[in-house]
């Protein structure tokens, strides 16, 4: 049986993979010559953007019809989020001019799908139950929109700075990026969705957990219970004192960055074996 | 050939105080086109005349120089002597007519570059020269693609983006921070023409309501009745302030009156909602301190004029793009205008030949039609009639080539190479005077015919026609 989940894990990228890697790059400088005055150029790169989120889907699709999923391992949970930012930025572009923010998100997902696939497998859980795959599935979008939100968050940030101190030739503020207020109320709602499901797939991983009978003393459980008790404090924050703009969205970063930090403890102690 | 010109004075060439002598006032416009075609070599003319230029777009008629004319026609109607105006007045001719007309449409030729509202004032001067009667097709058509290439440069560069005045600067700022205006409040603090400006720009841009406050209820009312407001006592300030969303502040007020003690209170109110004051007054009303606080983006007379600048250097640097539609644009309707010239002679030409087709055509269907004919007798009349068409066509042309006098002989065959895209072997080259050589059978329409008629009166037999 360790055999089979070893060559599972060890599966080859598809061909889809090398075309998102690609799409992606490409999405990536489009964006950037966009943003360099080009706007002709951005039905151009709103389309790289839409095929990379394409082939990324079909490379999923194709693991899993090599029976590797989402959900099996935080590697494979990686690639997903990857896929789940990129869809989040897709379904933002349609209403909002987030150009500063593609060209961020591009080489975010970019990174997480080649790590996804490209690192060493190291080896599987043997006994992946149900508890665990809904644990890991859950996690995974519940971060995929914490990742949206921040993303927002740090687009904010950076359009108020120069808003703020008035630099009117700088590049944040020419590309007439999204508005602030419009970007602060997305972050918030999406803060708002994934907070319940993060909530759940904390619940469940701590019943897993003691239910294989590991001890809790391992750095990246405190470290899961840290970012929850951000967002929460976030969510509680806004909506009891009225917090929200530049406050809000340093919140939201500090807990992004804790969750990033989990899913970085995992994936080197599974990479160490 | 008749060709587009432009006769014209404007902001580049010449300060307002020149302008105004040469503007012209709309119930002037349709006489003043009619007496320039009627009296001048003008087929078509458009006058436009606004603040900052007055210009004639016409065409010449055939083979005459309007430009000329036009500027001493401009002058007389402003009685003017023609040299007062001489070194003011400007004019293009033809490609150059073509893209200054272009130009001017797409607001690249416009005081404030990228400022649409030339647009408007060429559709109407349009419109006055059509009621007039004094827009042909070579005018109508470009000012056609004029409105088309405008489109095209607003659309497809950064020309009109920005805003490029300080009162709208305030709706562009609010803009940036609330995306939509819809249901925003606007607070008006003191009065002033610039703040009553930007009051209505942000209503326009779909700000819900105005509230307006003075120290003087009276000025306030005054105010708001002008603007649709609604006037408040000075004293509600502090409420006023945690209502709006964009505030508009010019007060002679020596002191900051938008005090950071006033807006720590206010922020909190509003549970840091964000609040944008934009400070026309000088000295200023608002404390810079309270740019620092949450929410809070506080604009000064100065920021509003680093945006202007900001937005217009944009604008400079999109203009080069738009530039090159220009041309572009102009190159394709130029094109068009050389095609113009030679339709007719296209349309005879087919017309001619189309004639000399069915003419032949019909001749041997009723040969065909008189009595039975074996196949290969209806393959001989066939022939014969495709022989007898070349050969009325070819007639004239060929006797226009030999009858050429000696010095037009060489053009004309070298004509016809291109035309035909030949390439003549022999001694005599399409730019010799010797004659092309051509058999003598076929030479002479009637000849033919008399061996069609032969053809279809005695049979074929498989000698002859494998002689011919």
């Amino acid at each position: 049986m360790p055999r089979t989940s070893e060559r599972l894990l060890a599966v080859a990228p598809s061909p889809a993979f090398w075309v998102a890697v690609v799409a992606y790059t490409a999405a990536a400088a489009a964006l950037l010559v966009v943003l360099g005055g080009h706007a002709r150029l951005r039905p151009l790169a709103l389309a790289l953007v839409g095929v990379a989120f394409a082939a990324h889907g079909a490379d999923i699709g194709w693991r899993g019809t090599l029976h590797v999923h989402p959900a099996q391992s935080v590697r494979e949970a990686l690639g997903f989020l990857a896929f789940i930012i990129t869809g989040g930025y897709l379904l933002a572009s349609m209403r909002y001019r987030l150009t500063l923010g593609g060209a961020a998100v591009m080489p975010v997902s970019l990174v997480l799908l080649v790590v996804a696939r490209l690192t060493p497998a190291g080896t599987a859980p043997d006994d992946l139950s149900t508890l665990g795959r809904i644990h890991i599935s859950l996690a995974t979008i519940g971060v995929g929109v914490f990742a949206l939100a921040s993303a927002l968050s740090a687009i904010y940030l950076v359009e108020e700075r120069a808003l703020r101190r008035k630099r009117f030739d700088t590049l944040a503020f020419k590309d007439h990026g999204a508005p602030l207020e419009p970007l602060d109320r997305l972050s918030h709602r999406l803060i708002w969705v994934g907070f319940p499901i993060f909530t759940v797939a904390l619940v469940l991983g701590a019943i897993w957990v003691s239910k294989l009978g590991e001890s809790l003393d391992r750095p990246e459980y405190p470290l899961a219970a840290v970012t929850w008790i951000f967002y929460a404090a976030l969510l509680v924050v806004r909506q009891v004192y009225g917090w929200r703009g530049r406050r809000a969205a340093r919140l939201n970063l500090a807990g992004f960055a804790a969750a990033l930090l989990v899913l970085l403890i995992y994936l080197v102690r599974r990479m160490a074996g | 050939m008749s060709e587009l010109f432009v006769v014209g004075i404007s902001w580049r060439t010449a300060p307002v105080a020149v302008r105004e002598k040469l503007a012209f006032r709309d119930e002037e416009l349709t006489g003043t086109l009619q007496a320039m075609t009627a009296g001048l070599p003008v087929a078509e003319a458009l006058l436009v005349s606004t603040c900052n230029r007055v210009e004639v777009y016409g065409v010449t008629r055939p083979g005459a120089d309007a430009t000329g004319p036009v500027r001493a026609f401009l002058a007389a109607q402003r009685g003017l002597l023609p040299a007062a105006v001489a070194d003011v007045l400007y004019d293009h001719r033809g490609s150059a007519a073509v893209r200054h007309v272009f130009s001017v449409a797409s607001a690249l030729d416009s005081l404030v570059l990228g400022e649409a509202q030339i647009l408007g004032q060429l559709k109407a001067a349009y419109g006055v020269a059509t009621g007039a009667g004094t827009s042909g097709p070579v005018l109508g058509r470009c000012l056609e693609r004029a409105f088309g290439v405008a489109k095209r440069v607003r659309t497809e560069t950064a020309i009109a983006r920005g805003a490029a005045n300080v009162s709208t600067v305030a709706v562009d700022l609010a803009k940036r921070v609330f995306g939509n205006l819809a249901g925003k409040s606007v607070l008006v603090i003191g009065a002033g023409k610039m703040s009553t400006l930007a009051a209505r720009h942000l209503y326009a841009s779909g700000a819900q309501r105005i509230v307006v406050t003075n120290r003087s209820p009276e000025k306030a009312e005054a105010l708001a009745a002008e603007i649709d407001g609604t006037a408040r006592p000075w004293d509600e300030l502090e409420r006023l302030l945690v209502d709006a969303d964009v505030v508009i502040s010019s007060t002679g007020a020596r002191e900051p009156i938008l005090t950071r003690a006033l807006f720590k209170r206010v922020t909190k109110a509003r549970r840091w909602r964000q609040l944008v004051v934009i400070d026309i007054a000088v000295p200023r009303d608002a404390d810079p301190a309270i740019g620092e606080l949450d929410g809070v983006y506080v604009f000064d007379i100065d920021d509003l004029e680093k945006v202007v600048a900001a937005n217009l250097a944009e604008r400079a640097k999109a203009a080069e793009h738009a530039g090159r539609i220009v041309d572009h644009e102009a190159a394709q309707f130029e094109h068009w205008l050389r095609t113009q010239g030679v339709v007719p002679t296209i349309r005879a030409l087919r017309e001619r030949f189309a004639r000399v087709a069915d003419a032949e055509l019909q001749k041997a269907l009723d040969q065909l039609a008189r009595k039975e004919h074996t196949p290969a007798q209806q393959r001989e009349v066939v022939q014969r009639l495709v022989q007898l068409v070349v050969n009325k066509l070819l007639h004239q042309p060929t006797a226009a080539l030999r009858e050429a006098p000696p010095d037009e002989a060489g053009l004309r065959a070298e004509i016809l190479c291109q035309l035909f895209d030949l390439s003549p072997t022999g001694p005599a080259g399409p730019s010799g005077a010797a004659e092309p050589a051509e058999p003598a059978e076929i030479d002479e329409p009637r000849q033919t015919q008399q061996a069609l008629d032969r053809a279809i009166a005695e049979p074929a037999s498989p000698e002859r026609k494998a002689a011919t």
